[in-house]
C-alpha cells in the first residue's frame, strides 16, 4: 500500500428540510436538520476505510454526498488532488467517473424492468463513446470477474436471489474501471453463507482491481474483518478514527468503547446481562454528553479533535494527546 | 398478537417438556405445483429452556413457528402430519375438539412486526389490554407503569408518542419493539419470536435480548428464538437447532454446535461468521446457495455444496441419528 492520500474531506456539511418534527434524529437548527456536521477524514489509497454508526447517524448520506447525489452545504472534498465543485457539471463527472457505489437497499436500486445486461450497462453511461459491442465486452468481463453467470445475464431481477442481485449491484458499479468503491451496508440483507461468499469476492476483487473501498456496515465482525482503518460516526460526527486493531484492542473514545462492549461473536457467551444506556445526542457540548460514562465538567464544550498517535479522537480525555 | 393461552382440558399426562413437536410435515400446495416445506421435524423445549433454530432464508424456519401456533394459512399451506403438544396437552391435532383456554401460555412475535400488531388501535391500548393478560393489576396506574418502563427498557426515548401512535405511523424497528413488549408484558410460558433483531441496531439487540432473559429469570419462561445470525444463537441458546431445506439436519448444545459442529453445513455457517481481521484470510464456505424447495436436489439436500459428500450421498437421505444425550445429526458421514 503506497501511502498516499485519494480523498480527502473536510468539515463536511450536509443537512436537509426538517420534517419530522418530533423525531430525535440529528441536531436540529430550526429549519434545517443537520446530518453531516463538520465531519473530516482523508483515505489512504488501496485501503479499505470502513464507517461505523448505527442507524440514522449519517451512513448513507455521506456515502450518497461523496458520489455527488447530495450536495454539502459547506466543506471541501478533494478527489486525487482535485478540490470537486459541486456547482461545476465537469466536477461531478470526474466524482462519478472515479468513485462507484453500491447502494445499501439491493433491490430498490435494480430496475425491476430491466434485464440484468442493461442494468450493468447502466454503469456506462457516463462513458462517452464506447460502441455497443464494446459495451457488452466489458459487460461480460466484469460479470466473470464478479461470479455472475452469463445464463444471468439475460434474467430480470426477480428471477435472481440476494447474492446474485448483489453481484449485479457491484458489476454496474465497477464495469467503467473506478479508483474508489463506496459499498453501502452490501451484505445486511444477505444470509451469512451468501455474506461469506460476497465478502471473500470482495477482498479478491479489490486485489485484482487495486482499488480503494469505503466499508459502511453496522457489522462489527465484519467490519474487522473488512477493514484497514475505521471512522466511528454518530449523529453526523466522526467520534474516533482508529485502525481497526487499535479499536478493538483499545478503543479510546467512550462510544466505540461502548460499542465494543456491547458487541457480540461466536466467542462471547450470555454478553446480555450487561447494562447499556444511550440516550439521545446532546444539543449543546460534546455530542455524547447524555450517553457518556467518563464526563466531565470540560465536556459541555464540544471538543475539536485531538491526534493520539496518530488517532483521531473528538474527546476531551485525550486532550493532552497521551493515552 | 397470537396468544395461545394455557391449556386447562384436554388429555394430559405426557413428560415434562413444555413445548414438544413430533415428525411435523408441512406442504405448500398451489395450482401448479407441491412443495414438501418441512418434513418431519420434531423438536422439544423445556421449561425455562433457551432455543434457537437456526437457518437461511426459505429453510422453512418461519413455516415451523406458524405451525406451531396454528396460524398456517391453509391454503396453500397443510399439514400432512405430526403432533404438537403444549405445556402437557396436545395443541394439534385436536379431533375437532375445541381446547379450552385460560391464562397466558405461547406469545408469538413475527418477522414482520405489523402482523403481531393490531392495526386499528393505539400501541398503548394494546400494552394494556397485554398487562391485564399478564395479571398486572389496574389500581394504582400500575399497567401504564410497567408499560412505559418496559419500552424505556427497549431504548425507546419518545414513550408517550410511541404509546400514542398506530402501528403504521411507526418506524420498523420501533413496531419490533412495541410487538417485543407486548408478548413480555404478557409474561407467557412460551415466547417464540422469528427474526427478533434483524435491521436493528447492535445495543438495541442488546437490550432486547436482556429484557428477554430477565422473564426466564423472573418466571421461567422458556424462548424459542429463530434468527440466522449465528452470534445470538451463540450467546443466548441453551440448544441450537439448525434447519436446512425444510429439514433438521443438526441439534446439540450451544457448545456442541459452535464449538464442535459435526453436520457440514454447520461447520459452513459457523465458518461464514468472520470472527477475525484482515490477516485471517478467506472464510471458508463454498459457492451455490440453499436449494429451490420445489426442486430439491436427490438424496441429502445439502449434497451440492457439501465439501464431503460421497456417493451415498447423492441417492439417499440420511436420517437424523441422536448421537449422546442432546445431540443429533443426518450426515452419513456419521452412519457406522
Ligand atoms: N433525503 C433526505 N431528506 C431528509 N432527511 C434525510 C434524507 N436522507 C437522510 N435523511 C435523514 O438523515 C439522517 C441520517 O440518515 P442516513 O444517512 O440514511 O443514516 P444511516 O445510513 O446511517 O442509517 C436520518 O435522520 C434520516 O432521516
Ligand atoms: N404462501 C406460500 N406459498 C408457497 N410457498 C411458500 C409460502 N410461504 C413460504 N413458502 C415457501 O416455504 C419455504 C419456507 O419458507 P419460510 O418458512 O418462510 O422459510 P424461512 O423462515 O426459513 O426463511 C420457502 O421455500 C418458501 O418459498
Ligand atoms: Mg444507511
Ligand atoms: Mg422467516
Amino acid at each position: 500500500m503506497k501511502n498516499e492520500e485519494i480523498l480527502r474531506v473536510e468539515k463536511l456539511k450536509v443537512q436537509f428540510l426538517n420534517r419530522e418534527k418530533l423525531k430525535f434524529s440529528a441536531r436540529k437548527t430550526g429549519r434545517w436538520k443537520i446530518v453531516l456536521d463538520e465531519i473530516s477524514f482523508s483515505i489512504i489509497e488501496g485501503e479499505t476505510f470502513g464507517i461505523v454508526g448505527e442507524t440514522g447517524s449519517g451512513k448513507s448520506t455521506l456515502a450518497r454526498t461523496l458520489v455527488g447525489i447530495y450536495k454539502p452545504k459547506s466543506g471541501r472534498i478533494t478527489l486525487m488532488g482535485r478540490e470537486i465543485n459541486f456547482k461545476k457539471r465537469e466536477d461531478l463527472l470526474y466524482l462519478r467517473k472515479n468513485v462507484g457505489i453500491v447502494f445499501q437497499d439491493p433491490v430498490g436500486s435494480l430496475n425491476p424492468r430491466l434485464k440484468i445486461r442493461e442494468i450493468i450497462r447502466e454503469g456506462l453511461a457516463i462513458e462517452e463513446k464506447l460502441s455497443r459491442i464494446d459495451q457488452d465486452k466489458k459487460i461480460d468481463e466484469i460479470s466473470d470477474l464478479v461470479g455472475l453467470a452469463d445464463s444471468k445475464l439475460d434474467s430480470y431481477p426477480n428471477e435472481i436471489s440476494g447474492g446474485e442481485k448483489q453481484r449485479v449491484s457491484l458489476a454496474r458499479a465497477l464495469v467503467n474501471n473506478k479508483r474508489i468503491l463506496i459499498l453501502d451496508e452490501p451484505t445486511s440483507s444477505l444470509d451469512v453463507s451468501i455474506q461469506a461468499q460476497i465478502l471473500n469476492l470482495l477482498r479478491k476483487l479489490k486485489d485484482e482491481l487495486s482499488i480503494t473501498y469505503i466499508f459502511i456496515t453496522h457489522d462489527f465482525n465484519v467490519i474487522r474483518y473488512m477493514c484497514d482503518r475505521i471512522g466511528v460516526l454518530y449523529y453526523g460526527q466522526i467520534l474516533e478514527i482508529s485502525s481497526v486493531h487499535d479499536i478493538y484492542e483499545n478503543p479510546l473514545h467512550p462510544y466505540s468503547s461502548d460499542l465494543m462492549n456491547a458487541n457480540i461473536t461466536l466467542e462471547t457467551e450470555n454478553k446480555f446481562d450487561s447494562q447499556y444506556e444511550i440516550g439521545e445526542p446532546s444539543r449543546s457540548g460534546c455530542i455524547y454528553l447524555n450517553s457518556c460514562m467518563k464526563k466531565f465538567e470540560k465536556c459541555n464544550i464540544s471538543p475539536p479533535e485531538f491526534n493520539v498517535n496518530g488517532r483521531l479522537v473528538k474527546c476531551w480525555l485525550y486532550e493532552s494527546g497521551k493515552l | 398478537m397470537i396468544n395461545i393461552p394455557g391449556v386447562i382440558s384436554q388429555e394430559k399426562g405426557l413428560k415434562s417438556e413444555l413445548l414438544l413437536v413430533k415428525g411435523l410435515t408441512v406442504d405448500f400446495e398451489t395450482f401448479d405445483k407441491k412443495i414438501e416445506v418441512l418434513k418431519d421435524v420434531s423438536l422439544k423445549i423445556e421449561r425455562g429452556e433457551v432455543v434457537t433454530i437456526v437457518g437461511e432464508s426459505g429453510s422453512g424456519k418461519s413455516t415451523l413457528a406458524q405451525a406451531i401456533i396454528g396460524v398456517l394459512d391453509t391454503p396453500p399451506a397443510f399439514v400432512k402430519r405430526g403432533e404438537i403438544y403444549f405445556d402437557g396437552v396436545r395443541i394439534f391435532p385436536t379431533d375437532g375438539k375445541r381446547v379450552k383456554f385460560r391464562g397466558t401460555g405461547i406469545n408469538m412475535v413475527f418477522q414482520e412486526p405489523l402482523v403481531s400488531l393490531n392495526p386499528v388501535y393505539t400501541i398503548r391500548k394494546q400494552l394494556l389490554e397485554a398487562a391485564e393478560i399478564g395479571g398486572i393489576p389496574e389500581k394504582g396506574g400500575e399497567r401504564e407503569k410497567v408499560i412505559k418502563n418496559t419500552l424505556t427498557e427497549l431504548m425507546i426515548r419518545d414513550v408517550e408518542r410511541v404509546l400514542n401512535s398506530y402501528p403504521h405511523q411507526l418506524s420498523g424497528g420501533m413496531r419490533q419493539r412495541a410487538a417485543i413488549a407486548m408478548a413480555v408484558i404478557q409474561r407467557p410460558k412460551l415466547v417464540i419470536l422469528d427474526e427478533p433483531t434483524t435491521g436493528l441496531d447492535l445495543i438495541v439487540q442488546r437490550k432486547i435480548m436482556g429484557l428477554l432473559l430477565n422473564l426466564r429469570r423472573e418466571i421461567n419462561t422458556s424462548l424459542l428464538i429463530i434468527t440466522h445470525d449465528l452470534a445470538v444463537a451463540a450467546n443466548m441458546a441453551d440448544r441450537i437447532y439448525v434447519m436446512y431445506a425444510g429439514r433438521i439436519v443438526e441439534s446439540g448444545t450451544r457448545g456442541d454446535i459452535i464449538k464442535d459442529p459435526l453436520h457440514p453445513y454447520s461447520l459452513m455457517l459457523r465458518d461464514s461468521v468472520p470472527t477475525g481481521y484482515k490477516e485471517s484470510g478467506p472464510l471458508k464456505v463454498t459457492e451455490g446457495a440453499p436449494p429451490d424447495m420445489s426442486a430439491l436436489p436427490t438424496g441429502c439436500p445439502f449434497h451440492p455444496r457439501c465439501p464431503n459428500v460421497m456417493d451415498i450421498c447423492r441417492k439417499n437421505v440420511p436420517p437424523l441419528k441422536n448421537i449422546g444425550d442432546v445431540r443429533e445429526v443426518a450426515c452419513w458421514l456419521y452412519e457406522k
